[in-house]
């Protein structure tokens, strides 16, 4: 589904991601963690073309992306960005569009559904999220938590084959941190790819299939949640355990 | 005493109507017909400015460069008097809604483009996310929520543009000013008649001050807090 191969991402002088490597397959739940300025963000963004690789490839679904040798145009970046739905750390809705408005964004413009059949597909997904109640509120009218919802929403509006969150949750009250979480977790179970950086760890060993740790550009520790969390090989990714329990 | 009091007042009552009707016949379209033009040629040249095309965007800065760089005054005589000398003539209205719209472009492509880059980066991610274009972006995500921070500016070079107009008094036009000035050459009474055109430039003024409240309020009710 996702593979990616030795990808090389340098801001200036600075080299943030060196050299990563990683499948993904099919209905996984990968969850990212990593301390402060790894590279987890800039990762993630490289994989809807937000940032721009220097070198490696991104294969996902039938597309296949070789950097360095080929020059990623606007053509190639909206094609690429059909494949995933991204989740900002704050949301980043259109604040001049209803909720239903945000996720008939993209069908409409974007797919060029005719509105009917957007708006019908727009309340059933902000149904499945919880705010079918809140579709013609704007974005300055509802919680963080039903925003970072609507999001969600809206990502999925496109029918992605990866959904992407970047720190999903973290700009939360702690208290709507649940709704959300709640919502991711249905999406994993009911199959759905997803990419998830976060550091809330009750999602990576409830809800995660794969495990990342990643520090300094690199992965240092992969498996499943029990491998990382009870098993863990290394010692920075106990390091970093053990400053996230405290 | 009591005579100048009468003539003075019999005289403003006598000329307020045509001063008014030059203001409504002239000044107003003037006013709307070149800042409508303006507001599209700031448009175009904030897009320009906002290119990546090189080309376009030195044109842009070219022009924004003249015309913000020289006084109104001189564009419009260039436009008026100069034209002709080259065999162009063109009417004083035609002279003023040319040189008015420059100018208003040139401001108003400045306001425009600070307005846009004043968006925050995460809206065109958050647009290139669910796949669109720069331009599907710019257009349905961008420029709303631009428009919205820049009327209050746009309503303010909007208000100037109206007084703004009384330079096209120097180019034969018979505006508001003119006709002021008109009257006051025959009655020899400068002082209360230019009162009496101030008077009406304020009225005009005023009731675009509300207008333009009126716009930001409908217009501000949903931008991110
Ligand atoms: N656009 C940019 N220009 C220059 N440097 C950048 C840019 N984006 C990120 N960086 C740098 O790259 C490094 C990795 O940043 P990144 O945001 O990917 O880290 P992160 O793992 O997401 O951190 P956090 O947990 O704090 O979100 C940081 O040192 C950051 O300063
Ligand atoms: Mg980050």
């Amino acid at each position: 589904m996702i593979r990616i191969d030795h990808l090389y991402k340098r801001f200036d002088e600075h080299e943030v991601l060196k050299g990563i490597s990683l499948n993904i397959d099919k209905g996984t739940t990968a969850v990212i963690i990593g301390p402060s300025g790894s590279g987890k963000t800039t990762f993630l963004r490289c994989l809807n073309l937000l940032e721009i690789p220097d070198s490696g490839t991104i294969e996902l679904g039938e597309d296949k992306l070789t950097f360095e040798d080929q020059k990623i145009t606007e053509k190639i970046k909206t094609r690429f960005r059909k494949h995933s739905g991204m989740v900002f750390q704050s949301y980043h809705l259109f604040p001049h569009k209803t909720a239903l408005e945000n996720v008939m964004e993209g069908p409409v413009i974007v797919q060029g559904k005719p509105k009917e059949e957007a708006r019908e597909t727009g309340i059933k997904l902000l149904g499945k999220v919880g705010l079918g109640a809140h579709a013609h509120k704007y974005p300055h009218q509802l919680s963080g938590g039903q925003q970072q919802r609507v999001g969600i929403a809206r990502a999925m509006a496109m029918g992605p084959e990866v959904l992407l969150f970047d720190e999903p949750t973290s700009a939360l009250d702690p208290e709507l941190v649940g709704d959300v979480l709640k919502v991711m977790k249905d999406l994993s179970e009911e199959g759905m790819t997803m990419v998830v950086v976060t550091h809330e760890m009750s999602f990576a060993r409830d809800a995660a299939d794969e495990v990342i740790f990643i520090d300094n550009g690199s992965i240092i520790e992969h498996g499943t949640p029990k491998e990382v969390f009870e098993h863990t090989k290394h010692e920075r990714t106990k390091q970093f355990l053990n400053r996230l329990e405290k | 005493m009591v005579e100048r009091v009468s003539t003075v007042t019999h005289l403003l009552i006598s000329s307020f109507w045509p001063i008014l009707k030059a203001g409504l016949l002239i000044t107003i379209p003037l006013t709307l017909i070149t800042f409508i033009l303006g507001l599209i040629l700031g448009l175009l040249t904030a897009m320009a400015r906002l290119s990546r095309m090189k080309v376009l965007d030195f044109i842009a800065r070219f022009y924004v460069w003249i015309f913000r760089g020289t006084p109104l005054l001189v564009q419009l005589f260039i436009l008026f008097y100069g034209l002709p000398s080259i065999k162009v003539t063109i009417s004083p209205f035609t002279a003023a809604v040319i040189g008015f719209t420059l100018n208003m472009g040139a401001y108003n492509s400045e306001i425009i483009r600070a307005a846009i880059l004043s968006i925050d980066k995460g809206q065109w991610e958050a647009a290139y996310a669910i796949g669109m274009t720069k331009r599907q972006a710019m257009r349905r995500i961008i420029i709303p929520q631009a428009a919205r921070v820049s009327i209050p500016p746009l309503g303010n070079s909007f208000i100037g543009l109206v007084k703004d107009t009384s330079l096209a008094a120097t180019i034969t036009l018979t505006e508001l000013f003119q006709k002021g000035q008109q009257i006051a050459s025959v009655n020899y009474e400068p002082f209360w008649i230019y009162v009496e055109v101030a008077f009406i430039y304020l009225i005009f003024c005023t009731i675009l001050t509300y207008l333009q409240g009126y716009v930001e309020k409908r217009f501000e009710k949903h931008v991110a807090k």
